[in-house]
């Protein structure tokens, strides 16, 4: 690559100092030099040893690329150039012609136009998908958002308050079900306990996965805890009283049928809406993810949202 | 009625003190499901789809697959045995749509975010 550069130093050099003195058409033919580097140096031989046998032609060309080689300095190059300018190998118009025939286009340069048209298009279908990603992200802030999630005060699976504050810096994961869900609750904390595996893996510790019960008269604490340790130890459970799981389930848009006054002893089931939410760290709603993502899917459409994040999210300092 | 004076046999949902079935754990599920598929298998063989909405669905059901189905009962929550059992008259019909849309050449396009109510 160097000898390359130090060539069409020399070359340029040639034309400076050509240009002056010769007819535009010549130094046209230098320029042409250094894009076809190879022609001209077979062109040295050819015109020193006149009449000899292609065999001694090929030899004396080797000869004549070994003595450039070692003549390694810039004033070596710039002595070869200037004596082998190739513009008097160019005597007749057909040879012009054949030698613009091929044009610029050689193979550096197919490579390098080959390398800058995929590296741009890799490059715009990228951010394509980021700005796409950005904009259902954005759609949830400012004017017209969504108004899904909200504030709200309850308790965690180990009896502890659990407010919309304590998930601030960090993305959420939001389920709404009951422990006692005959089938889909289930597969769906099952494939809840794969996203989030799959998610911390590839950004960390960066998410909370929440199951907030819709059936507060059943699912205690303790029940909760039992219930989703099942799952994965992770998955933190929310309940509370009935009102405050009634404003949750509002905050976000859930709809679910738990009856209000329960007699002891009921055997029931509740009917809910079954989403992910995913919650950014400022509290906002990004996308909801329904049961027609596989847990693959859903994860890298949330490992892509995180990493388009640009804001600190807190890692493992509330929930360690 | 003691605490398991209700259920004094292990094998099913455990009830508390107020006679109310505990959350089910993972290995409850999947003995209510095994009991559900061993009765849905029963009914297949004769030829019986619904075996919860209507009295003569409910006699069949109980001439064909008695023993089965008390094997159902035993197994899961009474809320998820009538849940189980609408379904399947539910899902057939699903599926019978499905077909009938298909064979007049119309197309089921998968929702991209499907509008879905859970249990």
């Amino acid at each position: 690559m160097s000898s390359t550069c130090n060539c069409i130093a020399g070359a340029a050099r040639a034309i400076k100092v050509a240009s002056p003195i010769h007819l535009p058409v010549q130094s046209a033919a230098a320029r042409r030099t250094f894009a076809t580097i190879n022609s001209s140096r077979a062109s040295i031989p050819s015109r020193a040893i006149v009449g000899n046998s292609a065999q001694c032609t090929f030899k004396a060309e080797q000869n004549a690329l070994e003595g450039a080689r070692r003549t390694n300095g810039a004033q070596g190059q710039l002595r070869t150039f200037s004596s082998s300018s190739p513009r008097h190998a160019l005597k007749t118009i057909q040879q012009v012609r054949a030698r613009n025939k091929s044009g610029p286009f050689n193979l550096t340069a197919a490579i390098l136009f080959v390398a800058t048209a995929s590296g741009l298009y890799a490059y715009f279908t990228y951010e394509k998908e980021r700005v796409a990603r950005q904009r259902i992200a954005n759609q949830t802030k400012g004017v017209g958002k969504p108004k899904v999630g909200g504030s709200f005060d309850l308790v965690d699976h180990n009896g502890n308050q659990f407010t919309h504050e304590d998930l601030l810096g960090r993305y959420a994961l939001v389920y709404f079900g009951f422990s006692h869900c005959p089938d889909i609750c289930p597969d769906e904390l099952d494939k809840m306990a794969l996203m989030y595996d799959k998610v911390k893996e590839q950004c960390g510790d960066v998410m909370v996965p929440l199951m907030i019960t819709c059936d507060p008269a059943r699912d205690t604490p303790e029940v909760l805890k039992e219930y989703l340790a099942e799952f994965h130890p992770a998955i933190l459970g929310l309940t509370g009283t009935y009102e405050n799981v009634k404003q949750t389930c509002k905050e976000y848009r859930v709809y679910f049928s738990t009856p209000s006054t329960v007699k002891p002893g009921q055997d029931y089931l509740v009917d809910h809406s079954i989403y992910f939410y995913l919650m950014d760290p400022e509290g906002d709603f990004v996308e909801a993810i329904g049961r027609n993502f596989t847990a693959d899917q859903a994860a890298r459409v949330i490992s892509d949202h995180i990493k388009d994040w640009e804001k600190p999210l807190k890692k493992k300092d509330r929930w360690a | 009625m003691g605490w398991f004076s209700s259920s004094s046999d292990d094998s099913g949902p455990k009830k508390t003190a107020d006679g109310a079935f505990v959350a089910p754990t993972k290995s409850t599920r999947q003995k209510c499901y095994e009991s559900r598929d061993a009765f849905f298998e029963c009914l297949d063989r004769n030829n019986i789809l619904d075996s919860v909405n209507s009295k003569k669905g409910r006699d069949a059901a109980t001439k064909a697959c008695g023993p089965a189905d008390q094997a159902f009962e035993k197994n899961c929550a009474h809320s998820w045995v009538e849940y189980f059992k609408k379904q399947r008259v539910v899902n057939y019909q699903k599926e019978q749509t499905i077909k009938k849309i298909e064979a007049e050449g119309g197309e089921i396009m998968p929702p991209q975010l499907p509008v879905g109510n859970g249990r």
